[in-house]
């Protein structure tokens, strides 16, 4: 099949996926005027938190899930080898050495679906909202990017076949929908972990809550630790794969 | 960090008991021990280098002959950096190489018979080019260098072909012309041969010499081929089990392993039966040809002996072939291995 | 998945009893093959309830904003009653690579050994499908029955006997089903080189029909261009709803009496019509196919 014709095809699958979904949240909207009570999520503030989340995630997709899913295949070929004899960074190497240009598609999409959102809201967010937004979502890509490298990091480390995609949606499952629905009494220590521990509710509540719903004195608080979980993140991130670097096993001979 | 002193003296290597280890989990078999496997699982330890000492110096050629398992390449695999090891020290070119400082991995080059370090979809030159950025190697240098290796192996023609159209022994070349493009000043090679055919060996033996004699570049190069070893180098370190049996000359493995040698007649006529045999050497009759082994130190005495009782057309006096000598090695060491592997196994739960 | 039985074994010896054993050790291997990844094994099976949290969150959210009790006759904790349902019902009904390994066997020529010998490749695969999902229920029974053990305040009161026995039958039917639904969609290979987007459009259309992502009684208040036919009624008339959404609201009582029957007979003409099909287009199919020879 030619490049081009595949190329199409898996933007189209990626967008028949989408649209799906989205029509399930058309769907539940027919039945309640906002997610999660006293929330703010109403429809369009919603969906702008799904655009948000769409692009994020179309930037994590294009850019490093392709070479991270490789490197299962490179530890158990040996391929790995090869880039650590080479005076170059591996974990460099490693996170950015293939590219998938077919999920930007979605983000594409995400980008459509925040304009058409944003402009439905009943009051304009602050300018100060849209500075934030692009500089938060890059903190959104960071955590996710940190997130990945250390999943990278195990997979090395445990020198398994698993692919990392599967980790991947179940880790990352959490944060499809506003933090808000995580109450009650099982609700409330999971949101804590997602947003503590594990930082990927800070991914795309933060940048979307900046743009859809009015700044307050906590909103700030929520966008400065969005910061630190970034840098941390990364940080951490880096450390972990060079330990796992230092621990390799390396096929046999 | 490197010591700048190493780098004028004349050790290039120097590893002092290396040793690695690996755990190793058995795969249960039928059903039971499957589900018993989830509970408990057998393990055992492998240990792929057993303290090595070794020193090198700058422009030798040293072969490392072994077995399969042996541990010649996790030794070379701890010397470029890719493995850490359980015990020991190493340097190499002053530097610790599990640091993989890029200081040092710009000092040396690793080739791997069988494994691509090049670009599998894109022509050579594509991944010459890219060595270059990484390495950063000089342009004109850079072009120099490449032409001149271009021209020893006679390669152009093919440097713009996708690598994955080129047969094995084509490969191995542009393999070995990438590797020496930064000018490394240590080259490790992997069983570099394995899987060529005749005549590619020969054009990399020469190719190898040449280049090491050239830029008196240290090699160190692991093979299981008597023949590399031979057309290569004088030094020669003999390794199973994970330890190293012998390091010295080829000439002297012989010597030293060895007491005596082999005997080679060609009667004008097949001899009649027990007629050989008498003399109390242990031989092999085929025919009108008989090959004795004789203990060196009663050659002298023997050998008129044997002239004087048969119609003698032809004689030689020979070595016990090398190859002879290192599969005995090989295999009282892997005998005495497997002995004390098979204890440990017991042992472990 | 692998098939790691040669089919010619189950046919090497003539009479029923050696194919049983045969099947028999395909059953003990695929268990060995299950329990070497040792992690794999509880871990695995409790990842698949994850989804689910998210949408139990979600819909829990939904109630507290909206000022109703239920939604198309589900209350909150009917929702997360029927999503627990229809995992058990996808246990059922899912074929993971199926489609896609006939068609890859089709593709790379490995079929042609089917069409020598006197063995029928869709016996043989359903024969191994068998033995794959009673080794899934195994392995899987444990974290399942912990899970519904433990969300059991959600359930209704378990329904009476009759009801119970449709509900086996129709997950029954729902495994036959997804079987010959997706062995056809495999079979699309004889045809198209590049089936895996036929495949994915496939899924994706499951996934949204089946009830998988929703309750298809939700779709109930959705007109289609016919007066007195909702969204939800054409949707109904599919097969897919059976492969997650259909045994579901039978247990929990969504669908009784008179419906319940049609939904069954519905179910049972469905299979017939997708047994056909199958039969039908590997007919077709083996006849291209060694038309092209070599």
């Amino acid at each position: 099949m030619t490049f081009r014709a595949n190329f199409l095809l898996e933007c189209l699958t990626s967008l028949g996926w989408m649209s799906m979904n989205l029509a399930f949240y058309l769907l539940i909207f027919n039945f309640t005027p906002e997610i999660g009570r006293g929330s703010g999520w109403s429809r369009e503030p919603f969906f702008a938190f799904v655009a948000t989340g769409l692009v994020i995630n179309a930037i994590v997709q294009t850019l490093f899930m392709p070479s991270a899913s490789e490197l299962t295949e490179m530890v158990r070929t040996g391929g790995l080898d090869s880039v650590l004899v080479r005076p170059l960074d591996a974990q460099f190497l490693l996170s950015m050495h293939r590219f998938d240009f077919s999920s930007m598609a979605n983000g594409l999409v995400g980008v459509g679906l925040l304009v058409w959102a944003v402009l439905r809201f009943p009051v304009a967010p602050p300018l100060i909202a849209f500075l934030l937004y692009p500089l938060l979502i890059a903190c959104g890509v960071a955590i996710l990017y940190g997130l990945i490298i250390m999943l990278a990091a195990a997979t090395i480390l445990m020198g398994r076949n698993q692919s990392l995609y599967d980790f991947w949606f179940y880790i990352t499952n959490f944060s499809r929908y506003p933090a808000e629905i995580y109450s009650g009494p099982w609700g409330d220590p999971l949101r804590t972990f997602c947003t503590f521990v594990i930082p990927i509710l800070l991914v795309v509540n933060v940048p979307a809550g900046t743009l859809a719903r009015p700044l307050s004195g906590e909103s700030w608080g929520m966008v400065v630790m969005t910061f630190a979980a970034a840098c941390l993140s990364v940080g951490l991130s880096r450390l972990f794969f060079q330990a796992a670097l230092a621990r390799y096993r390396s096929a046999s001979s | 960090m490197y010591d700048n002193s190493e780098t004028k003296s004349a050790r290039v290597i120097e590893v002092n008991g290396l040793a690695k280890e690996y755990r190793v989990y058995d795969k249960p078999e039928g059903l039971w021990a499957s589900v018993r496997g989830l509970f408990q699982r057998k393990n055992r330890i492998i240990h792929a280098l057993r303290g090595v000492d070794l020193s090198v110096g700058r422009g030798e050629f040293l072969a490392m002959l072994g077995p399969n398992g042996a541990g010649k390449t996790t030794f070379l695999k701890l010397l470029s950096g890719i493995i850490t090891p359980t015990q020991g020290t190493a340097r190499v070119l002053g530097h610790v190489p599990w640091d993989r400082a890029d200081e040092f991995r710009r000092r040396f080059a690793l080739v791997m018979g069988q494994k691509n370090q090049l670009w599998w979809d894109l022509p050579a030159a594509e991944s010459f080019r890219l060595h270059q950025e990484i390495y950063r190697i000089d342009p004109v240098r850079f072009a120099r260098i490449r032409d001149e290796l271009v021209d020893m192996l006679g390669v152009a023609r093919l440097l713009g072909q996708p690598v994955r159209e080129l047969s094995l022994g084509e490969r191995m070349k542009l393999e070995l012309i990438a590797a020496l493009l930064h000018e490394p000043e240590v080259l490790f090679l992997d069983e570099p041969t394995i899987g060529l055919d005749v005549v590619a060996q020969h054009t990399i033996h020469e190719f190898l010499r040449h280049i090491q004699k050239q830029r008196s570049v240290t090699v160190v190069l692991t093979t299981h081929y008597m023949k590399d070893v031979a057309a290569l180098c004088e030094r020669v370190v003999v390794v199973t089990g994970g330890t190293i049996l012998y390091d010295g000359s080829l000439e002297q493995i012989v010597d030293q392993f060895t007491s005596h040698k082999v005997v080679t007649l060609d009667l004008e006529s097949p001899p009649a039966a027990g007629q050989i045999e008498r003399f109390g050497f242990s031989c092999e009759v085929n025919g009108p040809r008989v090959s004795l082994r004789i203990d060196r130190s009663r050659i002298a005495d023997a050998l008129p002996k044997l002239l004087a009782s048969q119609q003698v057309r032809d004689v030689s006096v020979e070595d016990v072939p090398l190859e002879e000598i290192v599969a005995n090695l090989f295999r009282g060491v892997a005998n005495r291995q497997a002995d004390v592997e098979a204890k440990q196994e017991v042992e472990a739960v | 998945m692998s098939e790691a039985v040669n089919p010619e074994v189950l046919q090497s010896s003539c009479g029923w009893f050696p194919a049983v054993r045969s099947w028999w050790r395909m059953l003990t291997i695929c268990l060995e093959e299950r329990l070497a990844y040792r992690s794999d094994f509880a871990l695995g099976t409790l990842m698949r309830f994850l989804p689910i949290v998210t949408q139990v969150f979600l819909w829990t959210a939904v109630f507290a904003a909206s000022s109703r009790a239920d939604i198309a006759g589900y209350s909150r904790d009917n929702i997360v009653a029927y999503y627990l349902l229809t995992m058990v019902t996808r246990a059922f009904s899912s074929m993971p690579s199926l489609a896609g390994g006939i068609s890859r066997c089709i593709r790379d020529g490995s079929v042609k050994k089917y069409l020598i010998q006197p063995v029928d490749y869709i016996g043989f695969l359903l024969a191994s499908r068998v033995a794959h999902k009673l080794v899934y229920y195994i392995v899987a029974i444990i974290p399942f029955a912990a899970v519904l053990f433990f969300c059991r305040a959600y359930f209704p009161p378990a329904p009476d006997g009759l009801t119970i026995a449709a509900y086996v039958l129709s997950l029954l039917l729902s495994f036959l089903l997804g079987f010959f639904l997706e062995a056809t969609l495999g079979m699309i290979a004889f045809w198209f080189l590049e089936v895996s987007s036929i495949i994915f459009a496939y899924m994706l259309f499951q996934y949204l029909l089946s009830g998988h992502m929703f309750p298809i009684d939700m779709l109930a208040d959705i007109p289609t261009g016919i007066s007195g036919v909702s969204l939800a009624d054409v949707v109904r008339l599919l097969p897919f709803e059976y492969t997650a959404y259909f045994p579901a609201a039978v247990w929990l009582g969504k669908i009784t009496g008179w419906e319940l029957v049609r939904g069954l007979l519905l179910e049972i003409v469905w299979l017939v019509i997708a047994i056909g099909t199958c039969r039908f287009v590997w007919w077709r199919g083996t006849k291209r196919y060694s038309g092209f020879g070599g």
